[in-house]
C-alpha cells in the first residue's frame, strides 16, 4: 500500500513542486504587507483540494488502472492507499499553513489574531476535506473527466436547493436574530468540524470502495 | 508437470462482444502463444483471468490458486506501459518494490542495463520500445514464476525482440515457470510458443501444440480443377484468386499420401489465421 502512496505523490511530484514556489512568492508578499495572511491559507486549501482530481487525471492518462489491478494489493487496499495519501496532502498543507501562520504572526503581518485565523484555517481545511470526500466516491464512479462535470452539477443543485429554502426565510438575516456564540461554543467548532470531516470521509471510503469493487476496466 | 494456467468454460460477456468459454490449460516449463485478429478478445481474455475485468462465468486458477492469491508470482505486460509520463524510470522500482516482497532490487537494474535504460530518465522521454522494456524489467524484477504479456514484443526492433525472446526461453526452462504471450508477431511466437491458441470473435478455434499444429496444416496450392477432385473432408477453408487457388488442409501426412502429385506447402501461423478468417469454407 506505501508503494501506492508513493506513486501518488511521485506523480504530483512537478506539480507539488509549482505550488512550492507559488507558496513562497505569496508568503513573501504576506511578509512585505502587500497581501493578507489569510490570503495565503486559502491559497494552501484551493491548491490541495485540486491534487486528487489531478492524481485521478495522471492515473487515466496512464490507464493506470488496468495495470494497478494486476498487482497483489486488493481493491481495498488500492482505495485506502488513495485516501490516505489525500489525507497526507491536507495534513501536510495544515502544518505548512500553521508554520507559515505563525511566522507571519511574529512578524507583525498578521490582522488577525493568530488563535482566529488557525481557527478560520481549521474550518477552511476540514470544508476542503469535506468536498473531496464528495467528490472522490464521483471520481471512483465517473472518472476525472465526467466526474468533475457531474459533482460541479450536484453541488450546483444542492446550493439551488439551500436557496430556495433560505429564500421564504428572508435569507439569512435571521442569523442576526441569534446570540452570540460564546467561547466553548467557538472552541467546539474545530472538534465538530473534524468530527464530521472524519465521518464522511469514512462514509465517502465505503462509498468509493463500493464503486471501485464493482470496476471493469 | 502442474498447470500454471487453467480455465474452464471462462467467459466474459459484454453488450456488443462474447469471450469464449474458454478451456484452456498451459503446463509449467511452457510457452502459450495466443493469436488473433484485432479485437477478437485477446487482451480480454488476460485481463478476465487477473479479474482486471470481471469474469461472466468460468474458473480461472493460476498457479494452482485463485488469481488474486497468485499475484505475487504474477509479471504482466500489457499492451502499453502503464507508468505515469511523469515518473522516472528508477521511480517505478520505488513504487513496485514496497507492492512486491520478492522485488529484486539488483535484478532490476541488471534488465536496466541490458535494455540500456536510465533510471534517472523520464518516462516521458522513452520511445514506444524502450517503455515495453521498461515493462518487461518491471515484470521481470520481482521474479515472477507466471508472465502474461500483451504484444510485449510490438514496436521493438529485431535484435532486441531476439534478446527478448532468449529471454524469455530461459524463464521457461524452469518447470514451475510458463509464459502466455498474445503477438501479432507470429513469427516470434513460431520460435518460441510450444503451444498455440487461436482466437476468433471471441471463440477459441484452435489450441494445440505448435508443431502438430503447423505439421497436421498445410497449404495446398492447386488448380481449380484439381482443387475440384480432392475429398472435401481434408478442406479447412479456400482462397481462390485470378491466378490461382489455395487450399487449408488438415491431416496433411494424410493427404500427401492420397494426393503425391498435389504439391501441398507448410503453413505459417499467419496463412493459418487468413485462411480461417478471410477463406472459404469448404
Amino acid at each position: 500500500m506505501t508503494g501506492l502512496i508513493l506513486k501518488d505523490f511521485l506523480i504530483l511530484r512537478k506539480t507539488l513542486r509549482s505550488y512550492l514556489l507559488m507558496l513562497a512568492i505569496y508568503v513573501a508578499v504576506a511578509f512585505l504587507g502587500y497581501w493578507s495572511a489569510s490570503f495565503v491559507g486559502g491559497f494552501m486549501m484551493v491548491m490541495v483540494s485540486m491534487l486528487p482530481m489531478n492524481v485521478f487525471a495522471y492515473d487515466k492518462q496512464a490507464k493506470w488502472d488496468v495495470y494497478g489491478l494486476s498487482l497483489p494489493v486488493g481493491r481495498t487496499k488500492t482505495v485506502a492507499a488513495r485516501y490516505l495519501a489525500v489525507l497526507i496532502m491536507f495534513a501536510a498543507s495544515a502544518v505548512l499553513t500553521t508554520v507559515v501562520s505563525v511566522a507571519l504572526n511574529i512578524a507583525g503581518r498578521m490582522e488577525e489574531s493568530l488563535g482566529e485565523y488557525l481557527l478560520a484555517c481549521t474550518v477552511c481545511a476540514v470544508l476542503a476535506m469535506l468536498v473531496n470526500a464528495m467528490l472522490l466516491p464521483f471520481l471512483y464512479k465517473f472518472g476525472p473527466e465526467r466526474a468533475r462535470m457531474m459533482f460541479f452539477g450536484v453541488m450546483g443543485v444542492i446550493v439551488l436547493l439551500i436557496v430556495a429554502f433560505l429564500l421564504p426565510l428572508g435569507g439569512l438575516e435571521w442569523l442576526k436574530s441569534l446570540d452570540a456564540p460564546t467561547l466553548e461554543q467557538i472552541a467546539a467548532v474545530p472538534v465538530a468540524a473534524v468530527i464530521a470531516g472524519v465521518v464522511l470521509l469514512v462514509l465517502s471510503f465505503l462509498l468509493s470502495r463500493h464503486f471501485y469493487g464493482a470496476k471493469d476496466v | 508437470m502442474t498447470n500454471c494456467i487453467e480455465l474452464n468454460g471462462l467467459v466474459k460477456e459484454y453488450k456488443t462482444f462474447t469471450l469464449g468459454p474458454v478451456d484452456l490449460k498451459v503446463p509449467g516449463g511452457s510457452i502459450l502463444g495466443l493469436i488473433g485478429e484485432n479485437g477478437a478478445g485477446k487482451t480480454t481474455l488476460i485481463k478476465s483471468m487477473l479479474g482486471i475485468t470481471r469474469p461472466t462465468a468460468g474458473a480461472v486458477k493460476l498457479l494452482g490458486t485463485d488469481p488474486d492469491r497468485a499475484k505475487e508470482d504474477i509479471g504482466i505486460v500489457l499492451d502499453d506501459c502503464f507508468f505515469s509520463e511523469y515518473l522516472r524510470v528508477r521511480d517505478v522500482e520505488t513504487v513496485l518494490c514496497r507492492v512486491f516482497k520478492a522485488w529484486d532490487k539488483g535484478l532490476y537494474r541488471d534488465y536496466l542495463d541490458k535494455f540500456g535504460l536510465s533510471g534517472a530518465k523520464n518516462i516521458k522521454e522513452l520511445s514506444r520500445g524502450m517503455r515495453m522494456k521498461l515493462s518487461l524489467a518491471a515484470a521481470l524484477a520481482h521474479r515472477p514464476r507466471l508472465l502474461l504479456l500483451d504484444e510485449a514484443t510490438a514496436g521493438l526492433d529485431p535484435v532486441v525482440r531476439e534478446e527478448i525472446l532468449d529471454e524469455f526461453l530461459a524463464f521457461v526452462s524452469d518447470e514451475d515457470h510458463a509464459i502466455l504471450i498474445s503477438s501479432h508477431i507470429t513469427s516470434d511466437l513460431e520460435k518460441v510458443a510450444d503451444y498455440i491458441a487461436y482466437l476468433h470473435q471471441g471463440k477459441l478455434l484452435l489450441c494445440d501444440e505448435k508443431d502438430r499444429l503447423l505439421d497436421s496444416y498445410g497449404r495446398l496450392v492447386c488448380t481449380r480443377e484439381e482443387l475440384e477432385q480432392v475429398d472435401r473432408g481434408y478442406l479447412v477453408s479456400v482462397r481462390k484468386s485470378q491466378y490461382s487457388t489455395e487450399a487449408l488442409i488438415r491431416r496433411k501426412a494424410d493427404f500427401k499420401r492420397l494426393y503425391p502429385k498435389l504439391a501441398v506447402e507448410p503453413v505459417t501461423l499467419d496463412e493459418l489465421m487468413v485462411f480461417i478468417v478471410k477463406g472459404e469454407r469448404a
